[in-house]
Formats: structure tokens, C-alpha cells, sequence
């Protein structure tokens, strides 16, 4: 049976030592720049004529545009569209990566929870430098709901406490967990049609394997999309906590 | 403008009588495809493989919230134990703190799920149906 982790092994393609740290250029940096230049590219070339009746390309850009827009403006406010460039980047960056993933023989940088932690981490570091530049101290009052007993509230605060911290870890496992679980799936699904394919009479059976592959595939196209579309809107909600701190 | 055979018609602009049919048939038609249309969208994104992916995002998110306080609670026990040689005690209260603040964080993300739907929805979560009050 084929190995279904092989495809998250990390290969060096550049070997690079800086001061002894290890840069190496991998495949997992490759699939990233690949990401990063296939998503700005895109929008660029999309948006090159900026006419007023959009072609097909430039339609799609703009519907990109106005999805991210409207959810940052129903979940964190006018203010946030300060941030929207970050959204937006992140947004066409998880998703980008998340369908070079789908391509057979690609690499899916999100599987790997060292990429989509030092996302997560970056979204927490905003929320925590927006949040005590915009309101100050006040910025700890997300700690100290209303209306709470001072008998219970020290053992609220730690509740919010933990609850706070608990973020970046939620954010960043389900991202890596979903791109994870479901390549696996995929792998092992795809392995068991080859299995049964050299087992003889079993082979009749290896079309039912197959089918299952497929429509794994369409459901793993879908989480592609939602696991980016989450991602963004949580980072929104976390903005949100930041800009207006005690609702 | 000029024609003055045109003008004096007092039926003028007006259609003639299978001008007029073909004109309903058109817009009869018109209609029939724009409801085929508008039922083909609104079972469109509901059904199948769309619903499912957006039950497993919903339920993935539920039950990540719950492991990821759960796990940063007992991490900070865990550390604080280390550190003030406490062991297990800090580890345990801080295992249930944990715990709770997972609870918390289910209840806030029901909440959230709950506005979009309704939102979507237009405050409509489910079919009407009548019963013994209407």
C-alpha cells in the first residue's frame, strides 16, 4: 500500500545555511511562492484594464473583492476595513494554497500546522497590537464581562483568560487538520483501488474505491474553500474584539 | 415622423392582434424559465455535497474550539506546575478552567452560527409549518 504521508514529506530543493539556521529552499517554500505569485498575479492581470464593463476575469476579481468586503464590514465593522489588505491577503492566500493542494502530485503547504500556526500566531499578534494601541488598558476589559458576581470574578477572568489564549490554537489546527485528514482520505481511498486492482477477481471490486475518490474530491474542492472562508471569518470576529472591546 | 399615411392611423404604435399573441407567448415563456431558473438556485447551493461541507466546517469548528481550551488550559497548568513545583495540583484546576472556557467557547460560537443563519435566513430558521394556533 502506498504510504498516505509521503505526500506531506518536506524535501530541500536549494540547501541554503544562514548563521547556522537551516533556509533551505523546500518544496513547501516553492508551493508557497507558487501560491503567492499565482494569486497576485491573477488579481493583477484580472484588474489590468480596470474597465467599467468587466471581462469575465475581471468579474471574478470583483466578486472576490466584494465577498471579503462585505464579510469584513457584517463582522468586525466600517473600522476594520483598515485591515481588509490583510484579509484579503490571507484570505487569497489560504485559498490559493489550499487548491494548488487538490492538483495531483502537489504539495499542500496548509497541511503542514507550522504554516497555518504562524498564521494563526500572526492574526493573534494583530488583534493583540490593534487591540492595546486603539483602547489601551481598556483593551483588558475583554476579560471582565458585565454584570458579573466579584465573588466569581476572578475565576471568570481566568475562564476568558484561557478562552483568549485557546484562539490561535483552534484557529491554526482546524485549517491544518481538515487539509490533513482529507489528503489522507484521499490517498487512502486512491490506495485501495490500486490494491484491488493486483488482488485478482477482487478488481471488480476496485471501481467502488474509485467513486468514493471522486466524490471525496468534489467534498475536499468544497473544504478547500470553507476551511479559507472560516479562517478569514474568524480572523474578522478576533478583529472585531480588538476594535470594540466589552460587547 | 413624416409619414402621414402613419400618422392619421389612430391605431398607430399599437400591435396587431398576432403581433399581440406572440408578444404574451414570449413573455409567458420569459416567466417560465425565469421560475425554472429561480428553482434551480434555490435547491442549488442547499442540497448535497454543499450542505454536507458546510455541516463538517460547522462540526469541525465546534469540536476544535472544545480540544484547543481544553488543551491551552491544561499547557498552562502543566507550565505553572513545572514552575512552582506544584504538581499535579495547578495541572487538574486548570484542566477544568480549561474545560470551562471550552464550553464558553461553544456557547459564543453557536451564537455566531446561529446570527449567520439567521441572517441568511432572514430571521427564518425553519419551515413554517401551521399548527394548532393558527
Amino acid at each position: 500500500m502506498p504510504d498516505p504521508i509521503h505526500q506531506f514529506e518536506i524535501h530541500k530543493l536549494i540547501p541554503l545555511n544562514l548563521f547556522g539556521v537551516d533556509v533551505s529552499f523546500t518544496n513547501s517554500s516553492l508551493f508557497m511562492l507558487v501560491a503567492v505569485l499565482l494569486s497576485a498575479g491573477l488579481l493583477i492581470y484580472a484588474m489590468r484594464g480596470g474597465s467599467l464593463v468587466p471581462t469575465r476575469l475581471q468579474s471574478t476579481a470583483e466578486i472576490g473583492y466584494e465577498f471579503i468586503a462585505n464579510m469584513v464590514r457584517d463582522s468586525a465593522g466600517e473600522q476594520a476595513m483598515k485591515f481588509f489588505p490583510l484579509i484579503f491577503t490571507l484570505f487569497a492566500f489560504i485559498f490559493t494554497c489550499n487548491m494548488l493542494g487538490m492538483i495531483p502530485g502537489a504539495f499542500t503547504v496548509t497541511s503542514h500546522i507550522i504554516v497555518t500556526a504562524a498564521l494563526a500566531l500572526l492574526v493573534f499578534a494583530t488583534v493583540l497590537i490593534v487591540g492595546f494601541a486603539k483602547n489601551g488598558l481598556h483593551f483588558l476589559k475583554l476579560f471582565v464581562p458585565e454584570g458579573v458576581p466579584i465573588v466569581i470574578l476572578p475565576l471568570v477572568v481566568l475562564i476568558e483568560v484561557i478562552s483568549f489564549f485557546s484562539r490561535p490554537v483552534s484557529h491554526s489546527v482546524r485549517l491544518f487538520a481538515n487539509m490533513l485528514a482529507g489528503h489522507i482520505t484521499l490517498k487512502v481511498f486512491g490506495g485501495f483501488v490500486v490494491m484491488l486492482l493486483g488482488a485478482g477477481g477482487f478488481a471488480a471490486l476496485s471501481p467502488l474505491p474509485l467513486l468514493m475518490a471522486i466524490a471525496l474530491t468534489a467534498l475536499e474542492v468544497l473544504v478547500a474553500f470553507l476551511q479559507a472562508y472560516v479562517f478569514t471569518m474568524l480572523t474578522c470576529m478576533y478583529l472585531n474584539d480588538a476594535l470594540h472591546p466589552g460587547h | 415622423m413624416s409619414d402621414p399615411e402613419k400618422d392619421r392611423n389612430p391605431g398607430r404604435g399599437e400591435l396587431t392582434p398576432e403581433e399581440r399573441a406572440a408578444f404574451q407567448r414570449r413573455v409567458d415563456g420569459l416567466g417560465a424559465r425565469l421560475d425554472r431558473a429561480k428553482a434551480a438556485h434555490d435547491t442549488g447551493p442547499q442540497g448535497g455535497d454543499a450542505l454536507r461541507g458546510r455541516g463538517m466546517a460547522y462540526g469541525f469548528r465546534m469540536s476544535s474550539e472544545l480540544v484547543a481550551a481544553i488543551l491551552v488550559g491544561g499547557l498552562i497548568g502543566y507550565g505553572l506546575d513545572r514552575w512552582l513545583g506544584s504538581t499535579p495540583w495547578l495541572f487538574l484546576v486548570f484542566f477544568v478552567l480549561g474545560f470551562a472556557a471550552g464550553v464558553l467557547n461553544l456557547l459564543r460560537a453557536y451564537r455566531q452560527m446561529q446570527g449567520e443563519i439567521a441572517a441568511r435566513t432572514g430571521g427564518n430558521l425553519g419551515k413554517s409549518v401551521p399548527d394548532d394556533d393558527d
